[in-house]
């Protein structure tokens, strides 16, 4: 039986595994429709389908390799990855771009996007040293953002803004997992809301409310909320006016480097579509390979960031709960992994990992809704791509090295 | 841990609970609504053409100009049967099945894309397949606009659809399939200006294709109109030129105007008609467009000739460079001929002319002299001196596909005949612009021009200036180029005199070429060749008033005597242009619709001030009891 001494059997979580077995396999499924064309009887298919499938196996062949890793030289690694992974978003940067931006590595027909492994080497990182004995909140928060602040600089830089929100809430994830008090996370994450906040001046008001009952909830003194409500309240009032102070195309600027795939027609013709997909799909939608928005070929990226719409065309109401209930179950097991784990740096690195899945899914079925501006976010483990794919299945294959590793240690 | 815990729970609960609310909303509540926006209503985004520019002559009167045309176009995503579809194409358009089923294949990753089917429908035929496209949703007619060429030349070329390699070639320039696109002449050399740039529009359409109007929260990039060009041509000198030239005579006629370098009439005979191409071409049509005579041929610019006797001013003025003759030095007597070693090169005038100056000796067009001179020079300073004369090169204008002509060196001769070559022989040969040189009509015009123009060669040109959304200047288009001709002033002098003795001279082969309040000055050749019997007609020359006006060129093919030919059609030219030489030189006024409008409203409000300083004052009128709102 040493074959299978990979797998602790009483600590390894199947039911971890089996959920993202079956998010994998939702995605074939979505990704063969999406690829497919109906043309009156004839039916064509792209080769995207068994690339997903390729890749797939690759990750799956990615996750017995991690799990036979030993953990200690797992832990070894990580830093010098972290190093390696700094260097290649340096050098991406000076590669041709493309549309807009300095992201990718290509070498003959494989893409490498230094910027998603970033994600998880990074979380790994700040992980490690967040987590030593005795640290005071503060020195948490420094070593937090200072570890992050490198890889997120140079991601601006490519640019990519949308990726670097996600390290963000990674770290607020992090930091409550690590125990930093509450408080201090909502003061890190106060002026970000001010400033969604200001679009609507009820937003300023009820949230400088719930913002003064919260710290004096925390036991802040009166002189840390006043200073908090007073900045806060500043951000929230002078953004729309800096805002309005800005002429059109500075505005667009501002707009394109949030996204650079920003629609150049504006207001999200992408968004528009895949509203009407969805939509359309009503109760039970039009059944598997008949959607016809998806036939007709409005939306450029349904195969990638906009796969979800396919589903809401295709499955309906129905299909859409389900995707949304298999990622809630997915995520909520994910909780219950840290709960399970008690070693502390391991807790709060599978906390930032679970973070950048969730805020992953959920900007990326929002945006599918029409709830958020078009990003370039896909949905892990279901819209198409060999990178997201392999590094999503890498992150949840470090969880589960984790759960397998309880009580080898002292 | 599970304070922790609870955090993340609650929300990735809320989270979850908004998307949940919201694709009830979506797809439960609005799903009904959603449904008939996909399946009657659809949202494209739609290509605006850009207008194409058009082309006006120096007069603002239009040469080509854009008129609406019915095309007809498939959405491949929308069709039902197949066969029923190809037979219907096949019977009203003549496209076989096999066609359709390949133009389907092709668009198969863009279904919602209109495939253009047809274009240049003519009217009763679209309105009689009209009836017919109830039954095929997937067909529609579109107005579009395609070329109308209404004074057909060999400068203006003609557009058509893009092609495979163009569109692949030209990828980045944002030409859609269905794009036209300059295929030959000034139309493809400045396709860039003429083009424009295609705008973009989200619609809303119904399932015929017919727009419901801009989306509400869609977008809208607006096309950039191309630029017209207005050229230097004069269409009625232009018009004159092309029927002066005799018919059943292949050759060309091309007049500048000396100061400027523009040209004001360019013909290349035969002519076609370039509305042919506006449509789909029959066999038999496109026989005739490649008929032995090569209609479509450009003359002008794409053919090259040996320009006989017109080339002498060039020997001349290499002899006078080179101080091996001067005005009056008189070589070897013409006996009807010259001996050079064991070969007797004729004159034309087999009774000989004696001896001659310079002067007499482009007069008359002796050979002889230029013979004796040819011994004199040596074949590299000949090459170099062609060059600078701006021979055997390019002109530069602007038009693709400008041939350069042709003058041998050494070590051609050496690689065409063999080391031991004698160049002599080729040499005398070339002093009379026979032999191997090579030249096109308009480099023998520019070069006319540039002695007109005192020694000042500049390049000649169509392109007058741009209107539309820019106006710019030839020069700010690209530089005209200007050099100055290898003569000093006096040799200069000889020259022209020499010119001018040719059409006023007792002897001068062009004498008849005489115009009423100018001088004329001029050369007339008939070159030899190997492509028929007769030699080539060529007459060069250029008349001046107080300031030098207009150079002409005209060249027939195997048509005989330039000074038989040639020089008739190049008078009848002067005397057209000097008998409307005002109507000509009249600077043209912008019109109206080329005018921004600011300067339309600055005139309007000119004419205003005019008016009201002539009106009495008006009363001041009373305070009205009005309320004024406000908002």
């Amino acid at each position: 039986m040493k074959k299978f001494s990979l797998i602790n059997h009483k600590k390894f979580d199947f039911v971890l595994l089996g959920l993202l077995v079956a998010l994998i396999a939702v995605g074939f499924v979505a990704i063969f429709t999406a690829s497919t064309t109906v043309i009156s009887d004839q039916v064509i298919t792209a080769s995207h389908w068994w690339k997903q499938i390729i890749f797939a196996g690759i990750a799956g062949l990615a996750i017995a390799l991690l799990l036979r890793l030993p953990m200690p030289i797992f832990d070894i690694l990580i830093l010098p990855a972290f190093v390696l992974n700094l260097l290649a978003l340096i050098l991406v940067l000076f590669t041709p771009a493309v549309s807009g931006s300095h992201r990718w590595f290509s070498i003959g027909n494989v893409n490498f996007q230094p910027s998603e492994s970033a994600k998880l080497l990074t979380i790994l990182m700040v992980a490690r040293y967040i987590s030593k004995e005795n640290l005071s909140e503060y020195r948490q928060i420094l070593y937090g953002f200072g570890i992050m602040i490198v890889p997120v600089i140079l991601i601006m830089i490519e640019p990519d803004f949308g990726t670097t929100l996600v390290f963000w809430a990674s770290l607020m994830a992090m930091f409550i997992a690590a125990e930093v008090p509450l408080f201090f996370i909502l003061l890190m994450v106060s002026p970000v809301i001010s400033l969604v906040a200001s679009l609507h001046w009820l937003g300023i008001i009820v949230w400088i409310a719930i913002l003064i009952f919260l710290l004096m909830r925390a036991r802040l003194s009166w002189v840390a909320i006043t200073v908090a409500c007073i900045i806060n309240t500043f951000i929230a009032l002078i953004t729309p006016v800096f805002w309005m102070g800005l002429k059109d195309y500075q505005q667009n600027r501002i707009l394109t480097f949030l996204d650079p795939t920003r629609d150049p027609l504006g207001a999200g013709y992408q968004i528009i579509q895949s509203k009407i997909a969805i939509g359309s799909g009503s109760l039970t939608g039009k059944g598997w390979l008949m959607g016809t928005q998806k036939n007709m070929n409005f939306l450029p990226e349904h195969h990638t960031d906009f796969i979800f719409s396919v589903i809401g065309e295709e499955f309906g109401f129905v299909g859409s709960i389900f995707i949304v209930l298999l990622f809630f179950a997915f995520f909520a097991r994910l909780i219950h992994s840290v709960i399970q784990l008690k070693v502390r740096e391991r807790k709060v690195a599978t906390a930032g990992i679970m973070a950048y899945l969730m805020f992953q899914t959920f900007i990326n079925i929002g945006m599918n809704i029409g709830l958020v501006p078009a990003t370039g976010i896909p949905l892990p483990f279901i819209s198409y791509g060999g990178s997201n794919l392999l590094i999503n299945t890498i992150s949840v294959a470090v969880i589960l090295k984790y759960l397998n590793e309880r009580g080898f240690i002292k | 841990m599970n304070k922790t815990s609870r955090v993340f729970l609650i929300s990735c609960a809320i989270l979850s609970g908004i998307l949940i609310i919201a694709l009830f909303r979506l797809q439960v509540i609005k799903g009904g609504h959603y449904k008939r926006v996909a399946e009657s209503n659809f949202v494209r985004i739609r290509r605006l053409t850009a207008t194409r520019g058009e082309i006006y002559d120096q007069k603002y009167r239009p040469i080509v100009q854009n008129i609406p045309s019915h095309n007809l176009y498939l959405t491949s995503g929308k069709i039902q049967n197949i066969p029923a579809l190809a037979r219907f194409l096949s019977l009203h358009f003549d496209i076989t099945v096999q066609e359709v089923t390949e133009m389907v294949l092709k668009q198969r990753f863009r279904t919602y894309e209109e495939i253009l089917v047809v274009d240049n429908v003519p009217f009763e035929k679209m309105l009689s397949v009209s009836e017919h496209l109830n039954y095929f949703p997937e067909l529609t007619f579109r107005i579009g606009s395609t070329r109308d060429y209404l004074h057909p030349n060999h400068f203006t070329g003609y557009v058509g659809r893009i092609n495979e390699r163009e569109y692949e070639r030209y990828e980045e320039e944002d030409y859609s399939i269905n794009s036209y696109i300059g295929k030959t002449g000034l139309e493809r050399y400045y396709e860039v200006l003429l083009r424009g740039k295609d705008g973009r529009e989200v619609v809303q359409v119904d399932a015929q294709g017919r727009s419901l109007g801009l989306f509400q929260e869609g977008g809208y990039i607006e096309p950039l109109n191309g630029l017209s060009l207005v050229l230097t041509i004069d269409n009625e000198l232009q018009d004159f030129a092309s029927r002066a030239f005799p018919a059943g005579i292949k050759g060309t006629v091309v007049v500048s105007d000396v100061s400027s370098g523009g040209i004001l009439a360019y013909v290349s005979k035969p002519e076609y008609d370039p509305n042919l191409f506006m449509q789909r071409i029959t066999p038999e049509i496109w026989n005739d467009l490649n008929s032995e005579d090569k209609p479509l041929m450009d003359r002008v610019i794409h053919a090259t000739y040996p320009p006989g006797s017109v080339f002498k001013p060039i020997t001349a003025g290499l002899g006078l460079q080179k101080q091996i003759i001067n005005r009056h030095t008189r070589l070897s007597s013409c006996i009807g001929g010259f001996q050079v070693g064991n070969r007797f090169f004729r004159c034309w005038d087999h009774s000989g002319h004696g001896t001659s100056n310079v002067i007499e000796a482009l007069m008359e067009s002796c050979d002889v002299f230029f013979y004796d001179l040819s011994l004199k020079l040596r074949l590299e300073d000949f090459k170099a001196y062609v060059l600078a004369s701006h021979l055997g090169t390019k002109t530069g204008i602007d038009l693709p596909n400008e041939r350069q002509g042709f003058f041998p060196d050494a070590a051609w001769y050496r690689k065409t005949f063999g080391r031991n070559v004698g160049i002599i022989g080729h040499k005398v040969n070339l002093s009379i612009g026979q032999g191997e040189v090579l030249t096109t009509p308009l480099q023998m015009n520019a070069y006319y021009a540039a002695i007109a123009n005192n020694g000042t060669w500049i390049q000649p040109h169509l392109l007058k200036q741009t209107v539309g959304r820019a106006r710019l200047t030839r020069q700010q288009v690209e530089r005209i180029q200007i050099k100055q001709l290898p003569f000093s002033q006096s040799d200069l002098k000889v020259i022209q005199d020499g010119l001018y003795a040719v059409c006023n001279g007792a002897k001068g082969t062009a004498r008849s070429v005489q115009v009423p309040k100018a001088e004329t000055f001029g050369k007339t050749g008939s070159a030899e060749n190997f492509m028929g019997k007769k030699t080539h007609a060529w007459f060069c020359g250029y008349i001046v008033t107080d300031k030098p006006e207009i150079a002409v060129t005209v060249f027939m093919e195997n048509a005989g005597g330039g000074s038989a030919m040639a020089a008739p059609v190049a008078r009848q030219i002067f005397d057209f242009y000097m008998g409307n030489i005002e109507d000509i030189k009249r600077p043209a006024v912008l019109p109206p619709q080329f005018r921004s409008a600011e300067e339309l409203t600055q005139d309007r409000s000119e004419t205003l001030q005019q008016d009201i300083d002539s009106e009495p004052e008006p009363e001041p009128m009373q305070d009205s009891n009005e309320e004024v709102q406000s908002d």
